[in-house]
């Protein structure tokens, strides 16, 4: 699903040169579940922003979906996106003025979707996600959990191959953290492939592979179910 | 999409009411400032005959003594604008145009047949025949007359419709009497309102702004009545000596205007050649010392030589312009601030699939709308600076007065019509647009990672 070999990533100011990811190869099979762990400033946001084609890279190959992204344009970079990748964020990034069913359209409104099918998936990911009965508030009305979930309605909302999530149970307490996971461990179940950023290790057990990252090159790799990830493997590939 | 982006617009405008009413409000100031300013260029501006642009000229002789003092006004190059009564009784016998006009405006108080209106100071136009066909002077009642009762002249008068109805309560006039310093005319016609801007068969009055005559009566009553001008009188030579009437039209002094209608615009050239010609016999009289300097003019030309728009309009202007020039700079920094304080939510829809083309395009929109809202806020200032203006700076104009057409005149001067109304929306629009253009570039050009972490 996933191919990066050799990534390089550099932030340049007028003074200083930091290396984000140095050489960075990784290879996600689809309908994995991947954590991805490190300290602060290891490069797992910047990975995430790569993979997720927001950040272009310096140096190395990206294979996505079996595509080359190495070299798209940017509006090519905005239709993979938008077709092939869902995001879910630590702080939620909801829209605050639109209410959850106009966040959960927004990505479907960018792929020119007809009126009708857009409804149809909205109502079906809200549905998933518990969150019928709220779909005519704003986020500021609703829970931490409730707006994450909100936000992963609207990841799912455009059937994506590849969902990426930053941190997606930093701002929410155990409990919550915990229906999250339950919620994304569904998902993935359901084929589509997961890229988490955690800090937490508990919630990094819970999927297939953790990738710990240092200085922007893997460290380390645990893989705690590989049996499963094997599955999803063959599974997404059938 | 649109739609959709003019939603988003309308939202991010409710999100921040105070910005959004700063921008709006800046644009509206600036579109009123320039509005009124091309308001009052455009009513003093226009072309009050322009069907007849190439056929009606202004006719102009240069009868100055070649003494540089003598000049006029700020244009010592061109002729007086006014003729001598014996240069144009001569020329007035010209086939050349198929109109001539020689004419000047008197004024005398008037007697009304009606005792129950008191006598009354009004304007007479004293004029040829040709008077009410060559600048196309609509009628309500009969007519004009005819170049013999020039001659003779005959005891006949066209009145205003302000006049008409002062005298004789609206009923038709046609053929009822007039009393006009003593003696009795007979009403052969009335004319419909009736008010070109600027009034330019005649300069002499308010910087070529002033209502028609009240009274029309045949040439030939000048020296009847030994009728004296109401308007610039200029003796043009050192030899002139104002004795009496009499001996007044005789000399070089001038004091009528002088037009003519062709029948082709080539007859122009034929014209000149006649006016020149005479002139060149009239130096062989001592009179006419200056280089031959005769102009004869369309009506557009005539209004740019005696600058009836005057460079106070233009400047009033330029100035209202500038003034929007720094309203647009001062929307552009908020609108940039605008912008920049929503670009996490343009970095979260980019990361949700929108192109830098659909962001930009948002933005626009959004900066289309505060144009509009700006630009229609900016055309009801405008209105209101209008109305005010009226009362500040045109109400000398109407004190003493019970004209309509004076009150009608103030207000055309300060009326918006259907194509100033359009520039303005069309100003609002490049105003929204020329300030927004950048700042929706910019946010456009911001990478989509930026700031979701902030978010």
């Amino acid at each position: 699903m996933i191919d990066m070999q050799g990534i390089s990533k550099v932030f340049r100011t007028d003074v200083v040169q930091t290396h984000a990811l140095r050489n960075f190869s990784l290879r996600v099979e689809p309908g994995e579940f991947v954590a991805i762990t490190g300290h602060s400033g290891s490069g797992k946001t910047t990975f995430l922003n790569v993979a997720g084609l927001l950040e272009e890279f310096d140096a190395g190959h990206y294979q996505l979906d079996g595509q080359d992204v190495s070299r798209l344009t940017d509006n090519q970079r905005s239709r993979i996106r938008n077709e092939k990748i869902g995001f879910i964020f630590q702080g939620f990034n909801l829209i605050p003025d639109l209410n959850i069913y106009d966040n959960v359209d927004a990505p479907l409104h960018y792929r020119r979707m007809p009126g009708a099918e857009r409804h149809r998936r909205i109502t079906a990911s809200l549905e998933r996600v518990g969150l019928t009965a709220r779909m005519k508030h704003i986020p500021a009305q609703l829970s931490g959990g409730q707006q994450q979930r909100a936000a992963i309605a609207r990841a799912i909302s455009g059937e994506p191959r590849v969902i990426l999530a930053d941190e997606p149970t930093g701002n929410l307490d155990t409990t919550m953290s915990n229906q999250i996971m339950e919620l994304l461990q569904s998902i993935n179940a359901g084929g589509t492939t997961i890229l988490m950023v955690t800090h937490n290790p508990e919630l990094a057990q819970k999927a297939h592979r953790q990738v710990h990252i240092v200085d922007g090159q893997i460290d380390q790799i645990h893989e705690f179910n590989p049996l499963r990830a094997a599955e999803a493997a063959v599974g997404a590939s059938a | 999409m649109l739609m959709h982006d003019v939603r988003l617009a309308l939202r991010s405008l409710k999100r921040n009411p105070i910005l959004s009413t700063l921008m709006i409000g800046a644009i509206a100031v600036g579109i009123a400032a320039s509005m009124i300013a091309i308001t009052l260029y455009h009513a003093r501006s226009g072309h009050p005959i322009p069907w007849k642009a190439d056929t009606l000229y202004a006719v102009t002789m240069d009868l100055r003594d070649d003494d540089p003092d003598q000049g006029f006004s700020e244009h010592p190059e061109y002729p007086p604008f006014q003729l001598a009564y014996p240069d144009a009784k001569a020329v007035y016998q010209s086939d050349i145009p198929v109109r001539s006009v020689m004419m000047y405006r008197a004024g005398r108080v008037v007697a009304p047949e009606n005792r129950n209106v008191k006598p009354f100071g009004a304007t007479i136009r004293v004029t040829t025949a040709d008077f009410f066909q060559t600048f196309d002077v609509p009628f309500i009642q009969g007519n004009g007359w005819s170049r013999a009762d020039d001659e003779s002249p005959a005891a006949v008068v066209v009145l205003s419709r302000f006049m008409n109805d002062k005298l004789f309560g609206s009923a038709n006039s046609v053929g009822r009497e007039v009393t006009l310093t003593g003696k009795q005319f007979r009403v052969v016609g009335v004319i419909d309102t009736w008010m070109p801007q600027p009034k330019y068969y005649d300069l002499n009055a308010s910087s070529g702004f002033d209502v028609p005559e009240d009274f029309f009566i045949p040439f030939g009553w000048m020296q009847a009545l030994k009728l004296g001008p109401n308007g610039n009188v200029n003796c043009v030579s050192k030899r002139a000596k104002i004795e009496s009437f009499d001996a007044f039209i005789t000399q070089d002094c001038v004091w009528l205007q002088f037009w003519v209608e062709f029948r082709k615009a080539s007859d122009r050239d034929r014209y000149q050649a006649f006016i020149d010609n005479y002139v060149s016999d009239q130096k062989r009289h001592g009179r006419f010392p200056r280089k031959l300097n005769n102009r004869i003019v369309n009506v557009q030309t005539w209004l740019d030589m005696w600058d009836v728009v005057g460079d106070d309009s233009r400047m009033q202007m330029g100035l209202g312009l500038v003034f929007l020039v720094v309203c647009v700079l001062n929307t552009l920094g908020l609108m940039l601030a605008k912008f920049l304080s929503a670009a996490p939510i343009s970095g979260l829809r980019r990361a949700l699939g929108a192109s830098r083309v659909d962001i930009v395009r948002q933005h626009l929109v959004e900066v289309v709308v505060v144009g509009l809202l700006g630009g229609f806020t900016g055309l009801l200032l405008t209105l209101g600076g209008l109305a005010a203006l009226r009362v500040l700076l045109f109400s000398g104009v109407l004190v003493g007065s019970d004209n309509p057409d004076r009150v009608a005149m103030v207000q055309a001067m300060v009326h918006m019509d259907v194509p100033v109304i359009a520039l303005g929306i069309a100003l609002s629009l490049l105003t929204g647009v020329l300030a927004g253009l950048y700042p929706a570039w910019r946010i456009g050009r911001l990478a989509p990672a930026t700031f979701l972490k902030t978010q």
